[in-house]
């Protein structure tokens, strides 16, 4: 317990300290009010926004978009990867088109999908599916090449059919890179659901975050971005959590 | 994630894997060829008649003359030279604060609960508290740029450094290796690989972020060309837009990639 408040304390009091600071240098007009309001009224706004459950709209309008793009994005790569991994001849096939398209910074493509798709969600979803779409495909590919030859010899020898071999051996032996690659494009995704709520239409947190700045509302501004802030640590939080159940499953399967 | 395919093991010769890569490379390359032409034909036989959906012929006409005219190398300009410059700074300071945090453990605990709080938010979303504070000029996309750039090479650094192993310090140690020189000879290569993973990582996110600035605030570069195109209708030079960020994403990556075998050409080896 003491070791454990020797190893956490020194960073509350910095981040407190810090917090204290700030506070004082706007109470005392070193910063304006008008671009960094003082922590405490942000903390205000905040515990407004939850108590009368104002939070709820914005974040689950762009929770949905995420889970919802990042869920199709994710699943065709993985589906993509693992037959791009297993047939060479798939794999020689689409190879030079992912690698013309994945260094394409997806943000690019909002615009011309606002044309085609309008601003509303089925572009916002559009776009975190393909930022997630790539990274999980690359490292999807990457582990089902890798698997070892071994692993599918063994398989072909007792008669396994090619689909549950790819179902059966090589996606959980891939496990560990398609789990770090959307961790990777969870972070992606997150961003492409704000540009786009930002750039186009209206709704959701990154739109609020632009439109409060525009009216100038900085309060609620930093409001939204704190709870942006939190909904990105407890994604990634989640994803840690999920990738160890897991991975802790596939180490298992591993050793009996 | 690191791109370890070219390093992958493979059961076939070399000699085989060319000739395979090669006869593979040219399935690839047709599959593009035919999916522009099925582009220009869509576009062209009136199958798909939007303003939205140009021939791909016209796009690629609309790129050569800006190229030619000057146009578009005046929208590039800004672009690189705000990328170059957020990205240099950001990765320059995340490898110097990941080594301080890797060698000073008391100030990774002041200090990490911080960048621990403040990597989770999603880039773009400072954008519109930093043009508050920094207008919406090259200083603002600049800094932008730079905290995107900073926060996984100070964690990649950090991990490396931290990571060491022990065997080499110890031997550094009865042979009472000067300071300068553990750190020069031992932790730098050893922590190189893991800078230069989390170079990578930043360059794909600083690249975006780069865009994404140019979009929402200011009136210069690529990213402000492309939605300013957009909502003139001259979709044309909107997707020459597309393909000149596409091109730049390709060969920044290109000339990392060659940068990285070259610095660590030992790593690559290693099975």
């Amino acid at each position: 317990m003491r070791r454990w408040l020797a190893q956490l304390a020194p960073g509350v009091v910095v981040l407190a300290l810090l917090l204290w600071g700030i506070e004082e240098a706007v109470n005392y007009g070193l910063v304006k009010r008008s671009l960094m309001p003082a922590p405490s009224d942000i903390g205000l706004v905040l515990w407004d926004l939850f108590a009368d459950g104002e939070v709820a709209g914005p974040l689950s309008e762009t929770l949905a978009r995420l889970g919802i793009g990042f869920a199709i994005g994710a699943a065709l790569a993985i589906v993509m990867g693992l037959a791009m991994g297993y047939w060479p001849r798939l794999y020689a096939l689409f190879e030079p088109l992912v690698e013309l398209l994945r260094p394409i910074p997806k943000a690019a493509l909002v615009p011309p999908l606002v044309l085609f798709l309008g601003v509303d969600n089925a572009m916002k979803i559009t776009s975190v599916a393909l930022a997630v779409f790539f990274p999980v495909l690359i490292n999807t590919v990457q582990g089902a090449r890798g698997v070892d030859p071994v692993l599918i010899n063994t398989a072909r020898t007792l008669g396994v059919g090619s689909f549950s071999l790819l179902r059966k051996v090589i996606l959980p032996a891939s496990a560990p890179f398609i789990c770090a690659g959307i961790r990777l494009s969870i972070a992606l995704g997150l961003i492409l659901a704000v540009i786009s709520e930002m750039i186009a239409g209206t709704g959701g947190i990154g739109f609020l975050i632009i439109d409060m700045q525009r009216a100038f509302r900085i309060r609620q501004m930093y409001a939204w971005i704190v709870i942006l802030a939190v909904v990105g640590y407890l994604l990634n939080v989640l994803l840690v959590v999920a990738e160890q159940r897991i991975l802790f499953w596939y180490r298992t399967a591993q050793r009996t | 994630m690191t791109d370890h395919r070219t390093h992958m093991r493979t059961a076939v010769t070399p000699m085989l894997e060319r000739v395979r890569t090669v006869l593979g490379r040219r399935s690839g390359l047709l599959l593009i060829a035919a999916l522009l032409l099925l582009w220009e034909a869509s576009a062209r036989s009136g199958l798909v008649t939007s303003e939205n959906w140009p021939p791909v012929s016209v796009i690629f006409l609309t790129l050569i003359r800006g190229l030619l005219s000057d146009g578009l190398v005046q929208v590039i300009g800004p672009t690189l030279y705000r990328f170059a410059l957020g990205y240099v700074l950001g990765i320059t300071a995340g490898a110097i604060v990941g080594f301080a945090f890797a060698l000073v453990p008391f100030l990774r605990r002041m200090f990490e609960p911080i960048i621990e709080l403040l990597r989770p938010i999603p880039a773009p979303a400072l954008i519109p508290p930093l043009v508050l504070f920094l207008g919406v000029d090259d200083l603002m996309k600049v800094t932008i740029i730079a905290v995107t750039a900073f926060f996984p090479v100070t964690i990649n650094t950090m991990q490396g450094a931290s990571g060491v192993e022990p065997t080499y310090l110890a031997v550094a140690r009865t042979f009472r290796t000067s300071p300068t020189h553990v750190v020069m000879r031992i932790i730098v290569p050893g922590t190189l690989p893991y800078v230069l993973a989390g170079m990578r990582i930043s360059l794909a996110l600083a690249l975006v972020v780069t865009v994404v600035s140019e979009m929402i605030a200011g009136a210069s570069g690529v990213g402000y060309y492309l939605v300013l195109m957009q909502y003139a209708v001259r979709s044309a030079d909107m997707y020459a837009a597309i393909f000149v960020i596409a091109a730049l994403g390709c060969v920044l990556n290109v000339v990392f990639v060659a940068v990285e075998r070259r610095l660590i050409f030992w790593y690559a080896q290693q099975p």
